[in-house]
Order: C-alpha cells, then structure tokens, then sequence
C-alpha cells in the first residue's frame, strides 16, 4: 500500500453533461414529434403556420422546417446531443470513481463540454437551411466534421490521461465499454467524412456509389454500436451494480460478450444493403455476422438483468431499478429484432417501411431513453448532495414512457408489415401488383397518428424529469464529492510489454484463426475446402488449449486489464478487422469494375446542380433510388419486359454520395428519368414529363392525390448556383468522375443553355401563383434561373445508363466471382 | 459496498465448475463482482449461429448450390412476364374492335370497374372531364384520337404506354406509362370500354 490522498471529483461537467442532455433531449424529441406530424397531415409543413398567424404569413410550405430538413435535425439531436451528452455524463462520472482519480484536466473537460454544445448549435444553424451531407447519422457539413473530431480528440486525450493518472491497478468492466467507444467513434466518423470540400458549406465525399454505400453503413450501424450501445453498456455496467446494491452477475460473461461484441459487431454493417446492388458476398457476411451478434448483445443483457438477482424487490420502490429493468429488457428485445431483421428473407418485407422506424426507437426509446432517466434518477440526488424531489413523478414518468414507447413501436411494427406485405402483394393472375404506392402510404395513416401519440406520451415525461431534476436540484447544493484513496506506486500498473501482448497464444491463435477465415472467403473451391478443413483443425487445438491453459489465459486477460495502452491496442485491432475486409475489395482492388454491364451517364453541369439540391432537401429520407432484387421492386420500379431490370451497381457508380436512401415513404426513383428528347440531349422525358413535376412540386396532391410530400413553393423562388459549378466539377474529376475538359465559362453556358430548353417545356402551358404577371418567353426566362430547372434536370436524368460487357475486367477479391455455378443473368 | 453482506460467498478468481459462485476478489468503487459460468443455453445460440455462419457459407460459396440473386430475381420477373404476355394473348384473343364497343362498353358493371380505374389514375392527368385541364395529357372529349381511333388502338395505347416512335406531347414531351404493367388485360379492356362510353358518338360505326 502506498501513501494515502484525498481526491475531489471533477462532478460539475457530468452535471453540466446531463443538464445539456436533458435540454437537447426535450428539443430533440419535439422536433421529432413535429416531423412524424408531417407524415400525417401535410400542412404541418408549414401551412399551418399561415393559420396560427392569421393568414400573415402566406405559405404552402417553409424550407426551414420540412421533413426532409427536420428529419435530420432530429436523428442528430436525439443521438449525438441527447445521448451524445447523456453518455459524457455518464463516463465523466463514472471513469474518476473507477479509477479513484479526478479528471486529468479541467480546461480539456470545459473544451469537450462546450465544444460539443457549440456543434450542437452549429448543426441546428445548418441543418434547416439544408446545409447536409445526406449520409444519415453524418449530415453534418465538412468544418462542422472538423469539429466534431477535434472535440472527439479532446475527450479521448481527457479520458486516456485519466487512465494514464490511475490509482486503480485494473479496469472495469465499464472502462472496456468506454475505451472502445472512443477509438471506435473515432475511426468511423474519420473514414465516412473524408470529403473535398467546394466551398465553406459544401464537399463531396471521397466515395461514391457502392463503395459510399458501403462505408456509410459500416459507419452507420456502428455509430449504432459504438455510441448508441457500447457506452450505455458500460454506463449499465457501473451504475446498475451501484443501484442494485449487487455484485454483477458474471465477470466471465463481461470478458466474453464485450471481446465478441466488438469484434462481430463491425461485420454487420451491410444488413442495411440486404436485397440492394451491393455484392452477394457483402450480404451474406451482414447476415451471419448480425445473427452472431445476437448471442453476444444478449449477453450484455443477461449480465444486466441477472446483476438483480436478489435486489428485484426494489422495482416496486426505487424507480432507478425500474428505469435500469426496462431499458435493459428493451436492449434485449431490440438486439433480438436486430438480428432478425437481418436475415434477408425477413429484410425483403421490414426494409424501406416503418417497421426499420419502430426498431430503432424500441432501442432509442427504450433502452437509450429509459437508461438515461435512470441514471439522471441515480445521479442527480449525489451531484446536488440531497434527495430526489417526488418519486411518484419519476414513477409517473416511468409508466408514462413504458405506454409511449409500446404504442409507438406496436404502431410502427403495424405500419410496416402492412405497408410491406402490400407493397409486395401481387395480383391473383400473378402478373400485376395489387396496390399503388399511394394506396399503401393511406393505408397506414392510422398507426401514423398512433405513433405521434406515443411520442408525445413519451416526452411528456422527459417533460416530467426535468421538473423533477430541476426541483431536485433547487433543493440541493452543487456538491463535488472528496474521497480518500491510496496512491498506486509507479510499476504497480501499466508494465506489459508489448511482445507479452502480442505473442500471448490466445492473440497468436485468434489472429490466425480470422487470418484463415478471412482466406476462405477469398479463394475458390479447392483451396477454400482446404482452408475450411484447417480452420476446423486449428479450432479443435484451440478448444484443447483452452481447456487446459484457461488459468493462464485468464490470467493474461487480468493482466491485459492492469495494463490500458495494450488493452486499448487489441480493440482497436478487433474493431477494424472487420471493415479492412469488407471495404478494402471493393474501394481499392475492385473499384472501376463495380459495373456489372451498366455504367452511369455522367451528369451535365445542371443536372449535377439539380442533384446537389436533392440531396440538400433531404430527399433521400422518403426516397430511395434502388431497385432491389425482388420481383415487387423489379414489377414495380423496373422497365416492362426486362427481366433484370434491378439496379445494378454501375448505374450509381458515380453518385458522390450515393442516395440509395434506407425508408420509402414516397416510391423508389432509381428510373424516374428517361430518354433524351432534342438532339442536344438537353431535356429528358422519364415517368412523368416537366409539367407534371412542375404541378407536382406546387401542389403534390394536385397529380398525386393521397400523396404527403411537402410542396416546395421555394423551388420557384430561389435561384440555381450556376457560379459554384465549374469548382464543384474540378471536385468531381479529382474524385474520377471522367469528365471531359470545360472551361468555367463553358460549363455554366452549358448549365444555362439546358435550363432555357427544360423552362422551354413547360413555360407556354404552366401556371405559377407566386409569380402570375408572367407568361411565356419572360415566365421561360424567369423559371430557367430557378432551382425547379435544375431538380427536374436531375430528376429526368435518373437511371440513365450506357451497356458495358460485364465481363471485361477480372475482380481480384470477389467471392462472388468464385460461385462455381455463377454467371451473370443477363443471358435471358 | 460495505453494507451489503455477502459474506457468504467464497472469494476468489475463477470458478471452475457449473454452479460455483464465486465472488471475486477485486473491488472497483465498491463493485463486486461474480465470477459465474456461462448459462448453457446462451452458449448453445452462440455456437449455433457460428455454425450455422461455416454452414451458410460453405453452401452458397464453397460448393455453390443455391443460386445467386441474380440468377433467381432474373428467372422470376421473366416467368412473369411469360404469364403477362400469356394473359395478354388471352384477353386478345377474344377481343375486337367492335366487342368492344357492344360488349364492354355497354356492360354497366366493366364500365363501372373501368370507371374506378379512371378515378384513382387517370384522373390525375386527364382530369375529371377528361378534357386535361392542366395540359399534362390528351383530352379525351374532343373525338381526336391521336394513337388510332379503333377501339383496340386504345386498348393497346393504355397497355402499352406513348408508343416508343411517338414524341409524346408537344413540347413537354409527356409520355403515358404502360400501365400493363400495373393491371391486368381484363382492367384495361375495362378502363377502354369507360372511354368508349363516353365518346360513343365515335365509336358508333363498330
């Protein structure tokens, strides 16, 4: 034992954690109880805001606040503001008593706490004004992304010094959790933003097409992972046990779900592509990889709810147990749906409806919602040194909660099996489909009232809470706790070597048993047969192994614990395995040959303006542009009489980013456009001509009726950036986009030229409110300068593709090109 | 965590056997901690879907013998489209200009159904007289029958979209769809036979 010292926590940033928490929670969740109204009722919008100033403000709708911008918003705000601060709180508070010191430094807490808010309110600036990225969950513009690293950096130096400072020999449990939240975030949020900026506000992203694809969900899913689960774990793992007043069920569970869940949890970033262009092999490794994950997030429950073994009696008097209960049995139930969605037979039905909305809330609401009251519940009563204000308030918020939670996601669940099983119903000759797109979306309009009830019900307690906290609060006094603890001698902690960690056997074998399987999946038959026989022999040795050396090698897993840098070394490694294999092949080895007999047209300068303001509006939220390889996708979306009609992956090989999209709140556009109808090639006439998308985009409901698209009167209004072309096409060629050699001038004569010949089309017979003092050449004038020009460009453009032969190139690292019995289907 | 008492417990590392609680040694903050087996069951999932991983992949990439998605989606949609051109075949063969006209178009029941058609559709770009006030598409009230002004010319404009060598509308150049793509051949005699009956003037002499 070393000297004695008394140590104050730093509890003023976990307070100003959650109080910021709790702020950007209520707002977040407002913002999303107003976009699900939008899905409702049209005029929410923006109309009803003529109607709440008495007609002052004349609007059929307003860009600030539509869905497509909102939506965003509150995705953003609900995750990296409302838990993002939640989950600072938690391992600021959390980390110092675990590791018996105070936070290393206080200016890198103030910096991380107020960096954090002042990108909070950077993305609540840009957001609505449509400054977006489209990549969901990664909207944010490029210096905003800056940012976001910069602040990362400074919480991971904060928290690494912490651990570095240590008069704890060996870490928690909790510590793993938060330690690979770090380096994993860290990883995901770098590769998935790496971008070429245009201008101050806007870049492209440095992948495009499949390969964007595939690193937005590999970023996607695991932003999931790394900062929706992974931390919440390890706040579980802390202030359950504490609360319960009980020893953790299992420290062998901890070591076995933790290592596994990092590990599998990366793979199963392509369960979001299930059924789309993406490569079968990418498919297949989502799949498994997802359903391996079950039995490891099951594992983090179990060692949750059997830690209360023996405490059960308090869930009838302590609401921090029934917060902590529930939220882990919906961790539970949405880690057993995870998995189940996973599976592509299942993905086929659940994939672009609501029933992927009622998922992620059964694990936002559920168990990210309900572990972060329980933890303010347990918190704020020793932050203020006094007792929680009313616990009928926080029991009232807990029953509160539970019902809004089961009617949103019972609604949710309701809408999107029905809505899938209609979208997917084929008529009794068998030649047909049922349903119109739009009959599907009014036949789901009840569950859509019954979700916003429940969102309402929900954050009317969030509502109650911050009553609750902040009475609690009033009736405390700040209050940083001091503790008395023994120093660790230098050499006590942190001295293995790195040669200790790497050739322990447990390593050597791990790695080579993901070298093989990584092997197999690469190699054709003979050769994968031998690998499989070897893995299966070295997996028989490590069992043996296992079996008679499980003293030792628990022993090294006490030691790595003693030890933070080797230990911070081996997540890092389990966490990146996973997206070297499954992005490498398909971003450096097999990039130019992703084309599969279809290779992009490249967009005219316009149509690229056009593209860039779809993506600024959010239309990928309610849009997808993927057909996938179902026969309703193909019958619904595809050409007649082309029986491979799906989208193939060179058809988006130049989108930077891509737009797949994940929900289908309006219909699929992948072929909305069409063929050339002028010599010049400058207007396109697809599913619908210029006309229509010109009434549609006033008054969707005017050629869509039923439809609740918002109406874009702005489109009308504002004018297309012809200026920032010319820079934003340098930007593309520097990406490979093959664009031929134009100068400045030429590229927005270009851009100019098309827009007169589309605003040609429609300016003799259309009629546009806003501006009824023009008619023909001067209506033409006006509408060529306007943004509408450019979408309807872009929109017209949509699936336009040249024939390749599909077979002209090798691809090195295909498993696909393997399949003994695979040819390519456009033999029929 | 002094005040809890589970001194009952042995302390240790690690146990050993199925059923053997054993409380480990180490404290954190006052958090103690078991050192519990796995529960058989969850390790049996575990297992199972690792398996089952070896298992799918073997399958479809080792040996191969379920077929690619390619393979199947390519295969279905061309087994559908065999059995719309079949149906099309069918409907046609009993089809003619003037069944059409003293048949269909006199059977309250298909113009009616033709009718409900027209309602949720057409409508949009026709417009509810039929006369398309917006410009988006053809009137079909002023006896001009631009695509052919037999019966079966309509039946097969509304089966098969603009024809391919038209330059659909001037100067939008709004095309129709094939909406044989989204009925069946009988709806669209249906939808043909409300059409007729509403311009029998031009249809008399079949």
């Amino acid at each position: 034992m070393g000297d004695k010292t008394s140590i104050t926590f730093d509890d003023r940033t976990p307070r100003n954690f959650m109080i910021a928490s709790l702020f950007w929670g209520i707002i977040g969740m407002t913002i999303g109880l107003l976009a699900s109204s939008q899905l409702s009722w049209w005029q929410a919008n923006g109309k009803f805001l003529e109607f709440i100033t008495f007609g002052k403000l004349n609007t059929d709708g307003l860009d600030l606040i539509t869905f497509g911008r909102l939506r965003p918003l509150h995705t953003n705000a609900v995750i990296f503001a409302f838990v993002g601060n939640m989950m600072f709180a938690g391992i600021y508070y959390s980390t110092q008593r675990l590791c018996k010191c105070r936070t290393a430094s206080k200016l890198l807490s103030l910096l991380h706490f107020w960096g954090w808010q002042g990108i909070i309110v950077g993305a609540v600036l840009t957001l609505p004004i449509g400054l977006s990225q489209s990549k969901e969950y990664a909207e944010l513009i490029w210096p905003l992304d800056v940012a976001v690293v910069l602040v990362w950096v400074i919480f991971a130096i904060n928290f690494f010094w912490t651990l570095a400072k240590r008069n704890e020999k060996s870490l928690y449990v909790a510590i793993w959790f938060y330690i690979a939240t770090i380096v994993t975030i860290a990883m995901l949020y770098i590769v998935n933003n790496l971008q070429i900026p245009t201008s101050l506000t806007h870049s492209y992203p440095i992948f495009g097409g499949l390969q964007d694809a595939l690193v937005q969900w590999w970023y996607g899913h695991n932003a999931v992972a790394f900062f929706l689960t992974t931390p919440i774990l390890g706040i579980m793992y802390y202030f359950l046990p504490k609360a319960a007043n009980r020893p953790v069920y299992s420290y062998r569970l901890s070591i076995i779900h933790f290592w596994s869940l990092v590990f599998i949890y990366i793979w199963a970033g392509p369960h979001h592509l299930l059924n789309t262009a993406l490569p079968q092999w990418l498919q297949m490794l989502g799949m498994l990889f997802s359903l391996m994950l079950w039995a490891p997030s099951w594992g983090g429950m179990l060692n949750g709810l059997l830690t209360l073994r023996g405490a059960w009696n308090l869930l009838r008097t302590d609401p921090v147990i029934k917060f902590f209960a529930a939220g882990i049995t919906f961790y539970g139930m949405a880690t057993f749906e995870g998995p189940l969605l996973s599976i592509r037979a299942v993905n086929q039905l659940s994939h672009y409806t609501d029933w992927g909305i009622g998922h992620v809330h059964s694990g936002a609401l559920g168990w990210n919602g309900l572990m972060a009251a329980g933890m303010f519940y347990w918190m704020a009563p020793r932050l203020w040194a006094t007792k929680l204000w009313s616990i009928s308030w926080a029991n009232m918020h807990f029953w509160i909660s539970l019902v809004g939670i089961l009617l949103y996601v019972g609604a949710m669940w309701t809408a999107g099996v029905m809505q899938g099983l209609m979208l997917g119903q084929i008529n009794e000759s068998g030649t047909g489909l049922t349903y119109e797109f739009v009959e599907t979306l009014q036949a789901i309009q009840l569950p859509y009232i019954l979700r916003g009830v429940g969102g309402l019900l929900y954050l009317t307690g969030f509502l109650m809470c911050a009553v609750n906290l902040w009475q609690t609060a009033r009736s405390g006094k700040m209050t940083d706790v001091t503790i008395e603890v023994n120093l660790l001698k230098s050499g006590e902690k942190d001295n293995m070597k790195i040669g200790e960690l790497i050739f322990h056997r447990a390593v050597v074998y791990t790695g080579v048993i993901i070298g093989l399987v990584s092997l197999w999946f690469f190699t054709p038959f003979t050769m994968a047969a031998t690998i499989l026989v070897a893995i299966v022999m070295v997996g028989i040795v490590v069992m043996f192994e296992f079996r008679w050396n499980s003293r030792s090698w628990a022993n090294f897993h006490d030691n790595l614990l003693e030890n933070y840098i080797p230990f911070t070394i081996l997540v890092f490694v389990a966490v990146a395995i996973g997206g070297l294999i499954q992005i490498i092949p398909s971003v450096v080895v097999n990039r130019h040959v992703n084309v599969e007999g279809r290779l992009q047209e490249l967009y005219t300068p316009l149509e690229l303006a056009g593209r860039d303001i779809y993506v600024s509006e959010g239309c990928y939220n309610c849009h997808s542009q993927m057909i996938r390889t179902l026969v309703p996708d193909v019958m619904r979306y595809g050409r007649p009489g082309i029986p491979d009609d799906y989208s193939h992956l060179g058809e988006s090989i130049y989108d930077f980013p891509f737009q797949w999209g994940s929900k289908r709140t309006g219909p699929d556009l992948a072929r909305e456009g069409g063929e050339p109808i002028d010599e010049k090639k400058l207007v396109r006439v697809g599913k619908r001509d210029n006309l229509w998308h010109f009434n549609h985009f006033l008054n969707p409901r005017q050629t869509s009726p039923g439809s609740n698209m918002p109406a874009y009167p702005w489109f009308f209004e504002k004018k297309t950036d012809f200026k920032s072309l010319p820079k934003k096409i340098k930007v593309q060629r520097q990406l490979g986009v093959p664009y031929p050699t134009m100068t400045d001038h030429e590229i927005e004569q270009h851009a100019r030229e098309q827009a007169m010949a589309i605003a040609g089309t429609v300016a003799d017979s259309a009629f546009l409110p806003s501006r009824q003092d023009l008619s023909g050449p001067e209506l033409r004038n006006y509408l060529s300068e306007t943004q509408f020009t450019a979408v309807v460009a872009y929109l017209q453009k949509l699936g336009a593709y040249t024939e390749q032969d599909p077979d002209n190139q090798p691809h090195p690292l295909d498993p696909d090109k393997n399949l003994p019995a695979y040819e390519l289907s456009t033999k029929n | 965590m002094s005040d809890t008492d589970n001194t009952q417990y042995r302390r240790g590392d690690f146990a050993r056997a199925k059923g053997e609680v054993i409380l480990r040694e180490h404290e954190y903050d006052g958090i103690q901690e078991f050192d519990q087996k796995l529960p058989n069951w969850w390790l049996f999932t575990f297992y199972g879907a690792i398996v089952f991983f070896f298992g799918m992949w073997f399958l479809y990439y080792t040996i191969g013998v379920i077929p690619s998605d390619h393979e199947r989606i390519t295969t279905a949609v061309a087994s559908v489209n065999e059995k719309k051109s079949a149906a099309l075949a069918d409907t046609m063969s009993n089809l003619t200009d003037a069944a059409l006209v003293n048949e269909w178009a006199t059977d309250e029941s298909r113009v009616k159904a033709g009718e409900a058609i027209y309602l949720q559709v057409c409508i949009a770009c026709h417009g509810p007289n039929m006369d398309a006030p917006t410009k988006l598409a053809l009137s079909l009230v002023d006896h001009e029958w631009k695509y052919g002004n037999n019966p079966l010319d309509i039946f097969k404009l509304i089966n098969n979209g603009t024809p391919a060598e038209s330059k659909g509308m001037e100067p939008s150049g709004a095309r129709m769809m094939a909406f044989g793509q989204l009925y069946t051949p009988d709806q669209i005699a249906e939808l043909t036979a409300y059409i007729i009956s509403k311009n029998k003037e031009d249809f008399k002499d079949f």
